[in-house]
């Protein structure tokens, strides 16, 4: 009983990591309707930041939040208007997957260059330390990350709904051209977004760095597996990826205990698979515009 | 390097731009041999047999990913397959000349397994599920170590000689791979030339257009899936010996699937030169760099790739083959009224003597949630008969022709066809409505953008002739037929609205239907246009053809209908002679207007 | 008020409009008729920036707007309903309205401006924290019409008001246009259907195949021969 229970508290932490990386990808996607590829790269881009900035000027990595968030929002940003908004109008969804798959393949590359295959350590400041949950041993950064990702999931959502520049940006969403009509400026509306589901990721990118080693390729695991949790929550709702990234970090942990920890992986993939085939607006049903999928 | 620049200034030639094309293409691919054994170096080898494999690998997929336009990352699958049956089979004692053949087997198996639940996703999604298939097989590749040898990969047994595949020499490994190339590239290019290439890119561009153009989108994206991974895992097997070694890393790898839809991005996607270009052009940059920098530089061709990629699809949407073809065929704009007279002879309708039911309609209900929006409508078609459906927007027309057409299935009631053998079938899919001879037209205009004019109408024509050029001779006929004639070579893409519902009309007539559905293909058009198209309508009619027409443009439904149906709010409120109908008081208050009477 | 000149505008490498000019006068309701597919819709998304002109200019209260984006335009002062309402489908009625409210002049009275609309769409009170997508067309309607009005518009362009809506809807939809004119509003509505808009409205242009053909009071042209003829089918 104490094995089961320890699993699924690890998979509950695991499942606040993943939606801490998930919910600006959903956020990107619901938005703008661009499936980010290079999602996993702003990761490992902010990890790396984070990396450099708390060995750098020795505080805590959480601390570095404070410049990498912004620093992503702009990465975000610029990804938006220099390559996306281009590409808005192309007739073929492919340039669009194209553009942020050579986007995510020259950012690994450039950090392989720069940084080299080696793993990067970031110093953990106590974040690994565990604490005892009652019976479960969890690590105190674990706990970080899934108050944050509560915390961002319901800030996003205030903002989304109380703020007039949230609500803009629903609108945008629902509809382009009447958002337009309403004196919406739909360029800035989509690169505010696109920055802001960087931002996220930033966030999550400082939070993450003393937990994880940082490599070059980190951000290719976690962008599939917040993918799967993004469409398992739905494409484009925000509590959807977080319960779905829940569900994910507790299939993940029980199947690698139950099933073979190789085996893991296949599992959520297949899950994914079978969502994406039999129920493509998520397990939880969200309405969403799926303009992608044929009835 | 110097056979690309003599295939951009052969294609500059102009006139016979196709033929010199052709020669500038036969001197790349010589000098894909010719090269490195002048050269004589390794090294040189080494990337020449690495272009040939990524040029023939990029062409396989270019048939999935381009003709077809499912945008597969996870073709790395059926490469890998063909990979670990060659290394298995080897070891096992059995020729890769056989095992090449059962890797291509499996890997269509697993191609129609991935593939099939696949095809209702569309772009970034069926991306995204290629992907996770992917990661899928590379997680057992990794499992069932007994079979692949897991993590630690699998060695072959090294025996030398053409029997094995294996060689000291770099030559006949360069002689295969070269070779698979020539295959990979006949496959692709008489895809293209025959009817599976046109199904494929019209069911691309507008899967309905196509569908009701009697196209199996399904079974020939199947067929097209299966072509691709049969090659790719051949090439696998034979890439398998040339490594000597394979494991699930490298043989399932995301970043390799990639690659491979990158040298088809970067050439020209859907184009049948475009990967080899792309594979011709990149390969050699990036391996020099590799070789000359060393493992300083490792990351630096993926580095070199994204950004090409990028650069590629923000000002090269076409990629390479886009530049070469702009070079040849310069702006072919159509310009001006696109009025070309119609051929048929003006004649004033006569009344029409109808012949026997062809086509039965019965109690159809409609529900889109809430909504209802057909209310029992039912009524019959005769052989040779105009039955015009008239009727506010919103009422409920289209959806009705999508019920006669087998794209929308009835909640209640049915649509019985009289087939030519003389027997009433129920037909329901929009193949099955095709097959019975049931043609139809789309509201908003479905043009096969990428494709010209007589291409878009070929498509059609394929119904009833199965072979290129005659179905290239019956789309000449039709297009003639309906003015069309002088815009045969241009860009459907290019045509005015006009234009394109012409185009939309000779596609169906092209399929030589017995029933013809016309969903409001006068809109828009002018006046003189209306009165040809009347005049055509009418020549169809008087040759056996039956015709349902939805028309808002009052003057040509008076003029053409023999009959007339009148449709609000999802119900039949008055049918009958037309002029009797526009004076039914149900019609003038829903269609003209309440207080219309007394103006 | 706003004057219209010479235009040409048109999708891609499709010419849909050409050579229109018209003007409408301050307090004016003005029509444009003409049938499916004659470039109604295109010539208001051009006068609101959606579409740009190829040629001519557009300009309102004496500013040149021909290159101006959408946004921009509604920031001056011209609103455009557009064909088939167009409303935000999950987001509440009340939200909506308020989205009609985001331009900057409308923004700082959106609580006045929505008990104002509401006093003018009373139904809608009821509704006001259902989802749009909940509502019916006739419903819908009013949202879209109530919402152009929070932008406290000096022009409010109509597209095709009727569309899919049945007989007695119809009749309510161009009510609630008479009394938005009556409040001052300058009114331009685009329709197919004919007959009523031009009781509704002073003055009538009608177009066909992107080119205007007529032009004359709304009286006028109701008894006009050709007008008559093709699009009351007398």
């Amino acid at each position: 009983m104490d094995t089961f229970l320890q699993i699924v508290a690890n998979g509950l932490m695991l499942g606040g990591l993943f939606a801490i990386v998930a919910v600006g990808l959903t956020l990107i996607f619901g938005i703008v309707k661009v499936i980010n590829f290079a999602h996993g790269e702003f990761l490992m881009v902010g990890m790396y930041l984070t990396f450099l900035l708390s060995t750098g000027m020795d505080v805590h990595p959480y601390l570095t939040a404070a410049a990498v968030a912004p620093a992503l929002f702009v990465l975000g940003a610029l990804t938006q208007r220099l390559l996306i908004q281009p590409l808005m109008s192309a007739r073929d969804e492919h340039v669009q997957i194209f553009a942020t798959v050579g986007l995510s393949t020259a950012l690994m590359n450039l950090a392989l260059l720069v940084f080299g295959a080696d793993i990067a350590n970031t110093p953990a400041h106590g974040v690994r330390s565990q604490v005892m949950l009652g019976e479960v041993r969890i690590l105190t950064g674990q706990l970080w990350v899934f108050g944050a990702a509560i915390l961002l999931v319901i800030g996003l959502q205030l903002f989304m709904k109380k703020t007039r520049t949230g609500r803009a940006i629903r609108a945008t969403a629902q509809n382009r051209a009447a958002a337009r009509l309403m004196g919406i400026n739909d360029k800035f509306i989509y690169i505010l977004t696109f920055g802001l589901g960087a931002a996220c990721v930033g966030l999550g990118s400082s939070l993450i760095a003393p937990l994880y080693p940082t490599s070059p390729t980190i951000g290719t695991y976690f962008v599939l597996i917040a993918f799967v949790c993004v469409v398992l929550g739905g494409l484009g709702s925000i509590p959807g990826a977080f319960f779905g990234a829940l569900v994910i970090g507790l299939v993940d942990a029980l199947s690698g205990f139950y099933i073979g920890s190789d085996l893991r992986e296949a599992v959520v993939f297949t899950i994914f698979l079978l969502i994406l085939i039999l129920k493509p607006s998520g397990l939880f049903g969200t309405r969403m515009n799926l303009s992608h999928v044929s009835p | 390097m110097t056979d690309t620049t003599s295939m951009t200034q052969a294609s500059g030639g102009g006139l016979s731009a196709q033929k010199l094309g052709l020669i500038a293409v036969a001197v790349l691919l010589a000098g894909l041999i010719a090269v490195p054994v002048a050269v004589g170096d390794e090294f040189v080898y080494h990337i020449f047999i690495t272009i040939c494999l990524f040029a023939a690998l990029s062409t396989a997929w270019n048939i999935v990913g381009g003709y077809a336009g499912q945008l597969s990352l996870g073709h790395a699958i059926f490469y890998g397959i063909g990979g670990y049956a060659g290394v298995i089979l080897v070891n096992l004692g059995i020729s890769p000349w056989f095992g090449m053949f059962a890797g291509a087997a499996v890997a269509v198996v697993a191609a129609i397994v991935v593939s099939w639940p696949c095809f209702r996703l569309h772009g970034p999604f069926f991306a995204l599920a290629t992907i996770a298939f992917l990661e899928v097989f590379r997680v057992l590749a990794l499992h069932f170590r007994e079979l692949t040898g897991g993590a630690t990969g699998l060695m072959i047994q090294l025996n030398i000689g053409w029997e094995w595949m294996v060689f000291r020499e770099r030559l006949p490994a360069l002689l295969i791979a070269f070779g698979m190339l020539l295959v990979c590239l006949a496959v692709a290019w008489a895809i293209r030339s025959h009817r599976l290439g046109f199904y494929l890119v019209a069911t691309r561009e507008r899967e309905s257009a196509a569908k009701a153009a009697g196209v199996g989108t399904v079974k020939v994206r199947l067929m097209a899936v299966s072509i691709s991974a049969a090659l790719s895992a051949m090439v696998g097997t034979f890439h398998a010996m040339y490594l000597t070694f394979i494991e699930p890393e490298s043989m399932f790898s995301l970043q390799f699937s990639i690659q491979i839809a990158m040298f088809a991005l970067i050439g020209g996607i859907g184009t049948v030169w475009g990967p080899l270009l792309g594979a011709v052009l990149l390969v050699p940059i990036t391996e020099f760099a590799r070789g000359a920098l060393g493992s300083e530089a490792i990351g630096l061709h993926g580095f070199v790739y994204g950004v090409v990629l990028m650069l590629v699809v923000l000002f090269l949407p076409n990629g390479i083959m886009g530049v070469v073809h702009r070079f040849t065929s310069g702006s072919e704009k159509t310009e001006g009224e696109q009025a070309a007279p119609v051929a048929a002879a003006p004649r004033s309708a006569v009344p029409h003597e109808a012949g026997r039911e062809v086509m039965r309609v019965e109690g159809l209900q409609k529900h889109f949630g809430g909504l209802h929006v057909t209310n029992d409508v039912g009524f019959t078609l005769r052989e040779g008969e105009i039955l015009g459906v008239i009727g506010p927007n919103g009422a409920g027309k289209t959806t009705v022709f999508n019920m006669l057409s087998g794209f929308l299935k009835p909640d209640e009631g049915r649509v019985s066809v009289l087939s030519p053998s003389g027997e009433w079938q129920e037909p329901a899919t929009p193949a099955d409505f095709a097959t019975l001879g049931v043609g139809r037209t789309f509201q908003i205009v479905q043009p096969f953008a990428a494709m010209t004019v007589e291409e878009n109408i070929m498509v059609g024509a394929f119904h009833r002739h199965p072979h290129v050029g005659d179905a290239r001779e019956a789309a000449r006929e039709t297009a003639h037929r309906m003015g069309l004639g002088p815009y045969l070579n241009a860009e459907a893409a290019s045509l005015t609205i006009g234009g394109l519902k012409r185009l939309e009309v000779a596609r169906v007539m092209a399929m030589e239907p017995r029933i013809l559905l016309l969903d409001e293909v006068m809109a828009g058009i002018n006046q003189t246009d209306v009165r040809r198209a009347v005049d055509l309508m009418l020549s169809i009619r008087d040759t056996g053809v039956s015709i349902i027409a939805i028309e808002h443009v009052m003057q040509a439904v008076m003029s053409l209908s023999d009959r007339v149906i009148v449709i609000n709010s999802g119900q039949i409120i008055a049918q009958g002679d037309p002029q009797e109908v526009v004076r039914d008081e149900h019609v003038i208050e829903a269609y003209l207007g309440k207080e219309f009477t007394h103006a | 008020m706003l004057e219209v000149k010479n235009v040409d505008a048109g999708y891609g490498s499709t010419v849909i409009l050409q050579d229109i000019s018209l003007h409408v006068e301050p307090g004016e309701v003005v029509t444009i008729v003409g049938a499916n597919g004659a470039g109604k819709t295109t010539l208001l998304r051009t006068i609101s920036g959606l579409v740009k002109p190829r040629t001519g200019a557009i300009t309102f209260e004496g500013k040149d707007i021909t290159k101006l984006e959408a946004h921009d335009t509604v920031d001056r002062g011209i609103t455009l309903i557009p064909e088939g309402r167009q409303l935000f489908p999950d987001m509440t009625v009340r939200d909506n309205l308020l989205m009609g409210a985001y331009c900057r002049h409308a923004r700082d009275y959106q609580d006045d401006t929505l008990h104002e609309v509401l006093e003018l769409f009373p139904r809608l009170r009821e509704r006001l924290d259902q989802h749009a997508s909940s509502l019916s067309g006739g419903e819908q309607q009013m949202v879209a019409i109530a919402r152009g009005m929070m932008a406290r518009p000096k022009i409010l362009m109509f597209d095709e008001p009727s569309l899919g809506l049945a007989p007695i809807i119809v009749s309510q939809v161009f009510e609630v246009i008479a009394q938005v004119a009556a409040t001052g509003t300058t009114v331009l509505i685009v329709e197919q259907n004919v007959f009523h808009t031009l009781k509704a409205a002073d003055r009538g242009y009608v177009l066909e195949n992107g080119r205007m053909v007529l032009s004359d009071d709304a009286d006028a042209l109701l008894q006009n021969d050709h007008v008559r003829q093709a699009y009351l089918g007398i």
